[in-house]
């Protein structure tokens, strides 16, 4: 009887593991959380990677490896998927094709958030400390650093983990004119 | 009462599920089945005097090691993972290790079934920092044995891996606190042959040399993005008939900056070990004891990433510091096997400039020097000095 009583939630516990559909969350709003918890985890080992590095789909079976690594909940777990999964993802970006020409052109603020830029960096005062504070970057690095590091990450520090977002020109200018204060 | 059993069994299982997170419609996440991962490395070590395991001499030594990691999503709640290591024999052979092959699943939100050959939740080094692309140098603490690049120093034990199951958990605090808890029953440590007992092997075999388990658990708190401390603990029998214990203690921690790390981990263990006095008369039984034998070691990790000097040549490098020490009270009363470990306690300090090719590749440039200082050991002084260039990457 005690055997039974062991064995039978296992049994219970197996046959309810393929039960569950495999359905993932594709909630914008989890992007910037995601980015938060990708800052403030990942570095606590290794350097964060750049969603580059893996595809989708190898992202959603890499994740589970790496919530059990760094103790992250599944909700935090699904959230750094859907942050690496968006900056891989067309629809959350700003096309800058000539295909998306009736596109509203996003501000930068809207940009930054969409993006996540505060899962890493601090604006006035909130965010992450895996990248720099962006409050004074472009006074202290310049338009030109600042629009070009958006556009190419690595082309000042190849260890760099910032995603790379194919951004059209007006997206920069807005971003750099959001974090002017402008 | 079997109905009431399973009735309650299921129903334990669906709650417990329901804490799962779900997903919405729509989902325009792909979900995959399959994905290697992993990491390897190429290191050259230059040393005075360096010998191989038969005594002649090597000028140079060259490793190259391949340790592809296999990820397999059953589905949402089962992920397997297994790592391999493939490297070179000093006698030119591919050797093949399984590092862990295990099964996740995840219960709910927060707990995590791990069954299978896993690394220890035992500090922070042998869990989760010994990959060479992580490892922020060419070599390992003083204080780890085994896994290369050791060099004359033995170590207080070596990386820990072990068959049977663990269960995890995370615990929030507030927005920035967390408390992760590890408890885990395996195999358990076996004991080495040799006269009087032996030494504690840790390796890793398939069944045990006695009847009863080995259990530990680490438990830490993470102030996150920047701190995080453990401790842990582990216990067992190892001898054959389960009557000497092997257990071991660790405290880790490490504070994260933008531009700086600082790692550190304070470790010891105690073996029991067995004998007997010498007889008086000789033709006699000496009298049987059971001591414990002590080793206790130490180090510290400090990092600095170079781009905090804003000069854009700069950004790729990164400097490291690492001292280590270990010491055990052999007073030359115990066993031989024993002995040869007690021999080979020291210190060790490790300078490194590593330069970032990317995020997850980098070349490492390391000074180490050892000096074995347990003259209880029988080696008096001894000093180890060496020089690596690794090419680390994970993939």
């Amino acid at each position: 009887m005690k055997l039974t009583n062991i064995v039978l939630p296992v049994v219970a516990l197996i046959i309810s593991a393929f039960s569950v559909q495999a359905e993932h969350v594709s909630d914008p709003s989890l992007v910037a959380k995601g980015a938060k918890v990708y800052s403030e985890n990942c570095g606590r080992c290794h350097n964060a990677r750049p969603a580059e590095e893996y595809t989708k789909r190898e992202w959603s079976v890499v994740i589970p490896h790496m919530r059990a690594k760094s103790h992250m909940t599944g909700k935090e777990a699904l959230a750094v998927e859907a942050f690496l999964d968006s900056t891989l993802t067309a629809d959350v970006r700003s096309d800058n094709q000539d295909s998306n020409k009736d596109t509203v052109q996003r501000t930068g603020a809207e940009l930054v958030a969409a993006f996540g830029c505060q899962g890493c960096h601090k604006i006035q005062g909130e965010g992450g400390a895996l990248g720099p504070g962006l409050d004074t970057i472009v006074a202290d690095k310049g338009e030109a650093f600042v629009m070009k590091k958006l556009v190419d990450p690595k082309f000042n520090n190849s260890a760099s983990a910032m995603p790379k977002y194919p951004m059209s020109d007006a997206d920069t200018k807005a971003i750099v004119n959001f974090l002017k204060g402008e | 009462m079997k109905i009431k059993s399973l009735s309650a069994a299921i129903a334990t299982a669906l709650v417990l599920s329901t804490g799962t997170v779900s997903a919405g419609e729509g989902s325009s996440l792909d979900v995959g089945r399959l994905a290697i991962s992993g990491y390897g490395d190429v290191t050259l070590i230059s040393q005075d005097n360096l010998k191989d395991a038969n005594g002649n001499n090597v000028q140079n030594n060259v490793q190259a090691r391949f340790i592809p990691i296999f990820l397999f999503q059953m589905s949402e709640k089962i992920h397997i993972e297994s790592e391999l290591e493939i490297s070179t024999t000093p006698e030119g052979e591919t050797e093949v290790v399984l590092e862990y092959l295990n099964m996740h699943y995840f219960l709910n939100d927060n707990t995590i079934l791990t069954a299978g050959k896993f690394l220890l939740p035992f500090g922070q080094f042998g869990a989760n920092l010994h990959p060479s692309w992580i490892n922020k140098g060419a070599s390992n603490p003083g204080i780890y044995g085994g896994h290369g690049g050791n060099g004359s120093l033995g170590g207080v034990t070596g990386i820990m891996g072990d068959t049977g199951v663990n269960v995890s958990n995370t615990w929030s605090l507030g927005d920035a606190g967390k408390v992760f808890t590890d408890f885990y029953v395996v195999s358990g440590p076996r004991q080495e042959a040799g006269d009087h007992g032996g030494g504690v092997d840790m390796d890793v075999k398939k069944g045990d040399n006695n009847a009863s388990f080995a259990y530990g658990g680490r438990v830490a708190y993470a102030f996150l993005p920047q701190w995080e401390i453990g401790v842990s603990y582990y216990t067992g029998d190892y001898s054959d008939d389960g009557d000497l214990n092997y257990n071991a203690y660790n405290i880790d921690f490490n504070w994260i900056g933008s531009f700086a790390s600082v790692r550190g981990e304070i470790f010891g263990s105690t073996a029991e070990t067995e004998g007997e006095d010498e007889p008086v008369p000789p033709e006699e039984h000496g009298e049987d004891w059971i001591k414990d034998f002590d080793k206790e070691g130490w180090y510290i990790q400090g990092t600095w990433q170079a781009r905090q000097l804003g000069k854009a040549w700069l950004n790729p490098i990164e400097l490291v510091v690492r001292y280590s020490d270990s010491s055990s009270d052999f007073d030359g009363s115990i066993s031989p096997d024993f002995e040869e470990d007690a021999g080979r306690m020291g210190s060790r300090m490790y300078y490194g400039v590593n330069y970032w090719l990317e995020p997850s590749a980098v070349l490492k440039f390391g000074a180490e020097s050892t000096s074995i200082d347990n003259e209880g050991g029988g080696l008096g002084e001894l000093v180890d000095d060496r020089i690596f260039l690794q090419l680390a990457f994970g993939f």
